[in-house]
């Protein structure tokens, strides 16, 4: 399994392949538009994190015959999905612990 | 710029330009044209950030490449191998006396002026001084490629995957 946490940009690639196969600049849209416009990937930054993705299989290529070659889709994989439902949980974990210690410092 | 878009790809690994190239491109146009009727601000902070984003990520591939694991450079923060561990406490330190060197030339630059009106200062001021600094970092980047990719081409990095004692024409 690979390390957590996640970075932001991958965590937002990773939530934006979550819903759909996306690709590259669908992805980049995606994120910004998730983020409410304060992530914008450069494609460095983007095919740097898809790269290390389908390394670590977490994504994986769609292959589709229709599709042209500079506009290839990408999905979450099964182990991709399962990371990020973990990486999910670690957060959530952390936001209940931390609202919890905020509202115990303002009683 | 997208000439000069092309030419920075080529400080990428080539099968990683094989890979990915035409698709960053593709992308790359798409995301030209959105920003295209937007202000001269923004369209500058797009080119910055695509050129920084294939600079940086360049140097990612090649260190990646030269170490034998893509892993090396991951996508978690600062998470390298045990043996070659970079410390957040580096980059506190660093930005800490980075600003000071700054602070003091400052200071330096304002006794100067101070006591010796009228004389022609050798400190440059401190626009100047960043614009140095970016070019002195630009100039080092390009020569830590040329390195790396020179590495790469005489197969150095493979020298640690041998193993003692096996037949090296294997």
């Amino acid at each position: 399994m690979e390390p957590l946490p996640l970075t932001e940009p991958v965590l937002l690639v990773l939530l934006s392949l979550a819903e759909q196969p996306r690709h590259g600049y669908s992805i980049l849209k995606d994120v910004e538009r998730m983020s409410g416009g304060r992530v914008k990937l450069s494609t460095g930054t983007l095919y740097g994190a898809l790269r290390r993705l389908l390394e670590g299989a977490w994504i994986e290529r769609v292959e589709e015959d229709e599709s042209p070659r500079d506009r290839r889709p990408y999905r979450l994989t099964s182990r991709g999905r399962r990371n990020l439902q973990l990486e999910v949980e670690r957060m959530r974990h952390l936001t209940k612990l931390a609202a919890l210690r905020i509202a115990r410092k303002e009683a | 710029m997208p000439r000069f878009y092309r030419w920075l790809l080529y400080l990428y690994p080539s099968l990683y330009r094989r890979a990915y190239g035409d698709e960053m491109i593709s992308v790359f146009r798409d995301a030209q044209a959105d920003v295209s009727d937007g202000s001269f601000g923004e369209r500058i902070c797009f080119r910055a950030r695509e050129a920084w984003g294939l600079l940086a990520g360049a140097v990612q591939e090649h260190l990646s490449i030269i170490s034998g694991r893509y892993q090396l450079i991951s996508f978690t923060r600062f998470n390298m191998r045990p043996e070659f561990r970079f410390p957040r406490s580096t980059v506190f330190l660093m930005s800490i006396i980075f600003a000071g060197v700054i602070l003091a030339m400052e200071k330096a630059h304002t006794i100067q002026v101070k006591y010796a009106a009228g004389a022609g200062s050798i400190w440059p001021s401190l626009p100047w001084f960043l614009g140095l600094a970016l070019l002195f970092t630009c100039v080092t980047a390009i020569l830590v490629w040329g390195i790396l990719f020179a590495l790469g081409r005489t197969g150095a990095h493979r020298l640690a995957k041998i193993q003692p004692g096996t037949n090296m024409t294997n």
